[in-house]
């Protein structure tokens, strides 16, 4: 009593500054009692889950394969195909248990394929699960909607695709790429549909998803891409562009060519080792009347090119620049020089005793 | 006056904790917002594509000859598609060239090198592999220039897109490069010149072949107390930095950056030893000269376990190279400092670098010098003596506890029963047992700076990871 009543003095007669001061040390202590509590129940809270995570994920991965099996010919659903059923229903109600039947149920079909791959998209379906997925395309989340539609992708749900495509231009980069990859996924190049609309950028991280999951499908006829190389979305085009050169696209020659004075430089690089991977000389010859007017990275580019389609026309060309001030220009037309006339890379070898330059003519006599 | 003395080490006593406490905010809202994002991304599918962006990893080595057969292994053993390797071997005067030329099949081969930084020479040559299996690995013996001047030969020879700087005994995880070009590829308004993720510390940790394969928490409370400290820094200071686009630093440790405009700034500087500080703050400020829209990222991801100091020794000697190399980047680039020119960098980063990092060991022992003048002559009041030291210790152990947590929500990766008590009992201990011996290295360090300018790199005497 005595004690409480010292303390209680002695804060009442304290300034306010120290008054506070003990607020917040009061404040803190409990905070760090609380903070405690709470990690001490996290860790063991995590501890369980993963332990539970593998005990229901075991039983239900036991269950689906009961399932698989207990099918007869007569009936569409047997009795104890039923019963498996109306379980999994059961558990869909709570989230934590629906999430691992989904990846359970995917896990599953990542392993098997045909009917049996079949059978578990039924059960997607019988389970309620879809019902699931489609109303998470309904959320105000973005990250529900973005896991419904990977849901959809993963079990493939082809029926909904109007649904799912009103995101084309959703906010949340995350939203659109399910929406690119469900399409992709499902109509392969059709998918691709969704280009023509596009008004977002697509990530060059997005791109090589999309790519990935077309180089997936066993239909490999692509549709034809010249619209998205005009598109004025910059990152269509230069998805097209990686297009072309995968599927070696050589019939859109004309708007490659076109593409050479387009605004951004980098589509302009990209254009040019496109046009160089395609041998798509008449290219070079474009580029090589204009070649002052390029950039330094084009020019770059340009002499990469010049290094797979140069001719024998091109050596005064060639000559200009074995002294350019570039060191990937220089190294190129000395590389090129010495493939069309060695006799001349001989006695052009010892133009100068610049150290870069001997160094780069010993290099290229010696490969 | 004595009154005024006492309103400024207030004033900053309020603002450092302000600061800490709103980084760590913006840090926990940083760290969910990138978990939910990443939360669904299948790396596996994108880690094998040859369509993704080619990346070096260069790994300068000296003296490295205990563990460098190890550790390279561990650096091939990347799961990404489209990379190689380039171990910079600067001037080693033991036998790791050696080793290495025994075990990966070496030969030397001509290469003809883009000398657009300038180096110290290269001493026996460019080697590679005849073994198929080792394809991906360059080995560069030069003469000794220094880790900046390693990294710098590195740069010259990289014929990829982007580098990942790192250190030669760095355990990368095997999807690190892919997680880390992932912000690189991803942004679309703005160049992304360098991203770093979280270090974290292998001492005692099971490693295998280069892989981890078990995490244990050291039984030295030198250890344990860097491994919170790096839980802090990593959780709950960077991600607010990355958010705000404000860091200064990425962790020499392990980073990627653009190649491009890493060479157009110069490359590292060989004049200092905080060369990973440097390099940004110069990309940054070129960036910001140019006008140009940027972001140094940054994300939370453990993606590279490196040995930490296990003695007192080392462990100063290496914080006080991190405080010179603090000093001596805030003082080369302090046009940036408080100009509104440099956006958030000068307003915000320079200063709360200059005032919190550079100045707080400074201010800490004035103010225990103040102190002891206060006792000498009577004039402690001790009531508010005892109120501000327990406040101050409180919070320092409530955000320790919080990063803990944070951990534990995002990557879980002390995952033994009682390592969390243990990691507690850390958390209020570290400031006796931990601090003091920080803060006299960064004493030392400012002593060093000013009156020992030839002193260079610290050495690290590596006792190499715990092995299965």
């Amino acid at each position: 009593m005595f004690k409480n009543n010292y303390f209680i003095d002695f804060f009442e007669n304290s300034p306010i500054i120290m008054q506070l001061v003990w607020v917040f040390i009061v404040m803190i202590i409990f905070f760090i009692m609380t903070t405690i509590a709470y990690l001490k129940y996290l860790r063991s809270f995590l501890r369980k889950n993963e332990n539970l995570k593998n005990k229901i994920e075991k039983e239900f991965e036991t269950a689906v394969i009961n399932y698989l099996y207990a099918g007869n010919e007569i009936d569409e659903v047997s009795f104890e195909q039923k019963s498996i059923i109306d379980q999994f229903k059961s558990n869909t109600s709570e989230p934590f248990k629906r999430d691992i039947l989904i990846s359970t149920l995917l896990k599953l079909n990542y392993e098997i394929s045909g009917e049996m791959a079949e059978s578990i998209h039924k059960l997607y379906i019988q389970t309620g699960l879809l019902d699931y997925s489609l109303s998470k395309l309904k959320s105000r989340k973005w990250n529900s909607i973005a896991d419904g539609i990977r849901e959809l992708t993963l079990f493939h749900v082809k029926e909904v695709q109007d649904q799912v495509k009103i995101h084309i231009n959703h906010p949340k980069t995350e939203v659109r790429i399910a929406m690119q990859l469900y399409l992709i996924n499902l109509f392969h190049f059709d998918g691709l549909d969704f280009l023509n609309n596009i008004t977002t950028p697509i990530s060059e991280w997005d791109q090589i998803q999309l790519l990935e999951a077309l180089q997936l499908n066993s239909n490999q006829r692509v549709t034809s891409i010249n619209l998205w190389l005009k598109s004025t979305n910059n990152s269509v085009v230069f998805f097209a562009l990686k297009l072309a050169k995968i599927y070696n696209q050589y019939g859109v020659r004309d708007e490659l060519i076109a593409l050479l004075d387009h605004q951004n430089i980098k589509i302009r690089i990209d254009v040019i080792h496109l046009l160089s991977y395609l041998n798509i000389i008449d290219a070079k010859i474009i580029l090589k009347n204009k070649f002052n007017e390029l950039t330094l990275e084009e020019q770059i580019a340009f002499f990469e090119m010049m290094e797979n389609l140069y001719e024998i026309k091109d050596k005064p060309f060639i000559l200009e620049h074995i002294l350019n001030p570039n060191f990937e220009i220089k190294f190129s037309a000395l590389k090129i020089l010495k493939n069309l006339n060695i006799e001349e890379f001989n006695c052009f070898k010892n133009l100068t005793l610049e150290p870069e330059f001997v160094r780069m003519v010993k290099y290229i006599e010696a490969n | 006056m004595i009154s005024i003395i006492h309103f400024l080490f207030f004033l900053y006593s309020f603002m450092i904790i302000g600061s800490y406490i709103t980084l760590g905010i913006i840090s926990v809202f940083e760290t969910v917002a990138y978990t939910q994002k990443n939360k669904f991304v299948n790396y596996n599918k994108i880690l094998s594509s040859n369509i993704s962006p080619s990346i070096s990893i260069i790994a300068p080595a000296y003296n490295e000859s205990l563990n460098i057969i190890e550790n390279v292994r561990s650096l091939l053993s990347s799961h990404y598609a489209n990379y190689d390797v380039i171990i910079i071997n600067d001037g080693s005067k033991d036998d790791s060239l050696e080793k290495l030329i025994d075990a990966y099949n070496l030969i030397c081969v001509d290469f003809l090198i883009n000398e657009q930084i300038p180096t110290q020479p290269l001493r026996k040559g460019i080697y590679k592999s005849t073994n198929p299996a080792f394809e991906k690995l360059i080995v560069v013996d030069k003469e000794n220039g220094g880790k900046a001047d390693a990294l710098n030969m590195g740069l010259n020879i990289s014929a990829n897109k982007y580098v990942a700087c790192i250190d030669v005994d760095c355990l990368l995880i095997e999807d690190a490069l892919l997680k880390l070009v992932k912000p690189f590829l991803e942004t679309t308004d703005k160049v992304v010149i360098a991203a770093g993720g979280v270090i974290r510390i292998a001492n005692s940790c099971v490693i295998k072949e280069g892989k981890l394969l078990d995490v244990n928490l050291p039984e030295k409370m030198l250890e344990k107390g860097q491994i919170l400290e790096y839980l802090r820094a990593f959780l709950l200071g960077r991600m607010a930095w990355s958010r705000l686009n404000g860091l200064l630093v990425i962790s020499g440790a392990f980073g990627l950056f653009d190649k491009k405009i890493a060479i157009e700034v110069g490359g590292y500087d060989t004049n200092t030893v905080g060369e990973d500080m440097e390099i940004i703050v110069r990309m940054r400020r070129f960036m910001e000269e140019k006008k140009l829209k940027y972001k140094v990222a940054y994300i939370p991801d453990p993606l590279c376990w490196t040995e930490a100091p296990d003695n007192y020794k080392t462990f100063i000697s290496q914080r006080n190279r991190w405080t010179r190399g603090t000093i001596e980047t805030l003082r080369k680039h302090r046009k940036i400092g408080f100009n509104r020119k440099y956006s958030s960098m000068g307003t915000l980063s320079y200063p709360y670098w200059f005032l919190f990092e550079r100045m707080a060991p400074i201010v800490e022992v004035l103010g225990v010098i103040y102190f002891a003048y206060l006792i000498f002559y009577q004039q402690v009041r001790w009531d508010y003596t005892i109120a501000f030291i327990l406040l101050a210790y409180l919070f320092t152990v409530l955000f320790s506890i919080a990063a803990i947590i944070s951990e534990e929500l995002t990557y879980h990766q002390y995952k033994k029963k009682g390592t969390g008590f243990k990691m507690i009992m850390i958390a209020f201990l570290e400031p006796f047992v931990v601090h003091p011996f920080i803060l006299y290295a960064a004493i030392v360090g400012n002593k060093d700076y000013y009156f020992n300018k030839k002193k260079k790199w610290g050495a690290m005497t590596r006792k190499g990871m715990t092995k299965a």
